[in-house]
């Protein structure tokens, strides 16, 4: 029995419940930590369990459109991962913190 | 796809000019290029020039370049180039920032003509990466900073949540193009008793989540306000317009796709578009600071224009477009008066603005007409605008209609309050400078767009 084969024999149910218990682990963690570069993992998991299900549909539909999604979506959370992070340094260089906590400058 | 073209190259261009230089400036360079990738835009539109050759690069099911598309490109394009033109004499305006600037345009275009969700979440992407610079721009700045990290943050976080719901979409309707998703869907419906699968719901759901945090529409609209505060103004302004504009282009083709299976959607987005239309009001009206004031009349504007989401029949585009003309001129008017103000008395809130009609009258009937074209008082763009809005969506949702006439009443109350410090208060600070001839330029469009609208509309669509 091929690799192919096992892979096909769970349901894509599975996948999307996986997927989904991901995307929301993903959620919770940005939602509730203050550290940003944590929330930066976070956000990066929410990504890769969207790249998950892409693959899974895709393989599942025989159609090739979700794994060249899958591709953008990883060239787009380098960039974005990249920018993130050279504003973390912005930050901590005027704060000495990465901790967002600091994000109550701002009120109303 | 010319717009796209011109801007991208000549933004290339302005990165290389200002290289090795410390203290470049090319403003005028890059208004003009702006102005004419309008101009050839809107050429386009009016088929007296075609760019087939160049059209044909891009591949039929990722991006299309019809009328509609041509004029918005032409729309968002002409903003970006009054707002460069506004703020030329700026801090923090060097040649990297009016490239990053017209780089986020070209996300703007892709947001607008895209036709496949790959094009989509990019044009997002390009749309909003260079603008998580932009917010941070004023290095030293606590609040510049602050703004900065926390778009960055809402943005990573809606365009995940954006992500899921395109990804339920596919797995749901088998395609990622516009016009194969609605397909399956609107067939499905039709068939009596044949209930929505729940990743098609749920797809729908998740991806107007992440569009609704880019139009700022309540309750996805927390992040606005502090954002709006803490960056450089002219950020703030093209962040108020060309990002609300095009992400409701992108959000109206969207859901336009799904039309057949309006049931699923209609319901629950008036609903935000009332909360919206209330919270933006009501939160405006307590506020001490100008520029959160003006974020939350965008808000609010933001839930004005989702009635025209509710009424998506692909035939009344030209309202988004003159509702959104509209609404740039205005803003760039306040914005920028608002912005010298701030930088030539160093007072954030009304204050700054007191005794501006004796300082300086020309100002102040400039922001006269800028802030009635805001608060849509008769003969000004902005009552045009809300009236053909509001008109078109009474027969679909009056109900929404009525509130948004109870908003734009409260709306008076705090655009009075420019009035009340511009013209009753005494202060003996320094008038502001200011560029008379683009203030005069952008009050008399305000005022044709105000007194004959069809003349521009009839020869524009």
């Amino acid at each position: 029995m091929s690799i192919l084969n096992i892979f096909n024999q769970v349901e894509i149910s599975h996948y999307i419940y996986l997927s989904t218990v991901l995307f929301a682990i993903g959620l919770f963690g940005v939602l509730f930590r203050r550290n940003a570069i944590i929330l930066l993992m976070c956000i990066e998991l929410m990504l890769n369990a969207v790249n998950l299900l892409f693959t899974a549909f895709s393989s599942y539909m025989g159609d090739a459109d979700g794994q060249i999604f899958v591709f953008f979506i990883m060239v787009v959370a380098a960039a974005e991962a990249a920018v993130g992070l050279a504003i973390l340094v912005l930050v901590y260089r005027n704060t000495r913190k990465t901790d967002v906590s600091f994000l109550d400058q701002l009120k109303g | 796809m010319i717009a796209l073209f011109v801007t991208f190259f000549s933004a290339v261009v302005l990165l290389f000019l200002g290289l090795n230089k410390k203290e470049s400036n090319y403003s005028i360079f890059a208004a003009i290029s702006l102005f004419v990738s309008a101009g050839l835009s809107w050429a386009c539109s009016a088929n007296l020039i075609s760019f087939g050759l160049l059209e044909s690069w891009v591949p039929a099911n990722m991006m299309s370049f019809g009328k509609e598309q041509h004029l918005f490109s032409a729309l968002l394009a002409f903003i970006v180039g009054l707002i460069i033109l506004m703020f030329r004499k700026n801090e923090f305006v060097g040649n990297d920032q009016l490239g990053l600037m017209m780089f986020s345009l070209c996300g703007a275009y892709m947001m607008v003509s895209y036709q496949h969700l790959v094009m989509l979440f990019l044009g997002i992407e390009v749309l909003s990466i260079p603008l998580f610079v932009l917010a941070g721009a004023s290095k030293t700045n606590l609040a510049s900073n602050e703004a900065s990290l926390k778009y960055f943050l809402m943005g990573a976080f809606s365009t995940g949540i954006f992500l899921l719901g395109t990804a339920f979409i596919y797995g749901g309707t088998g395609s990622l193009e516009l016009e194969m998703m609605g397909i399956k869907p609107s067939f499905m419906h039709a068939m009596q008793g044949m209930p929505l699968p729940v990743l098609i719901n749920a797809g729908i759901v998740l991806m107007s989540v992440g569009l609704l945090f880019k139009v700022a529409a309540a309750p996805f609209h927390f992040w606005a306000p502090d954002v709006y505060e803490g960056s450089p103004n002219r950020t703030t302004l093209f962040m108020a317009t060309v990002v609300k504009i095009a992400a409701f282009v992108a959000f109206y083709r969207f859901l336009n796709t799904f039309a057949g299976i309006a049931d699923a959607w209609k319901g629950w987005i008036s609903i935000l578009g009332a909360m919206t239309i209330l919270w933006g009001n009501l939160a405006a009206l307590n506020q001490s600071s100008v520029k959160r004031t003006l974020a939350f009349s965008s808000i609010a504007h933001a839930g004005y224009l989702v009635m025209f989401l509710l009424m998506a029949d692909g035939t009344n585009t030209w309202i988004l477009w003159f509702y959104g003309l509209a609404y740039a001129l205005a803003s760039v008017l306040v914005f920028s008066i608002a912005n010298q103000l701030s930088v030539s008395t160093g007072k954030n809130d009304f204050s700054a603005f007191n005794g501006l009609a004796k300082r300086s009258p020309f100002v102040g009937v400039a922001l006269v007409i800028g802030v009635l074209s805001m608060a849509g008082i008769p003969v000004s763009a902005g009552f045009n605008a809300k009236f053909y809005l509001f008109s078109f969506a009474w027969q679909h949702m009056p109900w929404l209609v009525g509130l948004g006439l109870l908003g734009s009443a409260i709306s008076v109350g705090y655009y009075f309050k420019f009035f009340k410090h511009a013209f009753m208060q005494e202060s003996e600070d320094a008038s502001p400078v200011l560029d008379r001839g683009l203030l005069l330029l952008l009050s008399a469009l305000i005022l044709l767009l105000g007194a004959m609208p069809w003349a521009v509309l009839n020869g524009i669509f």
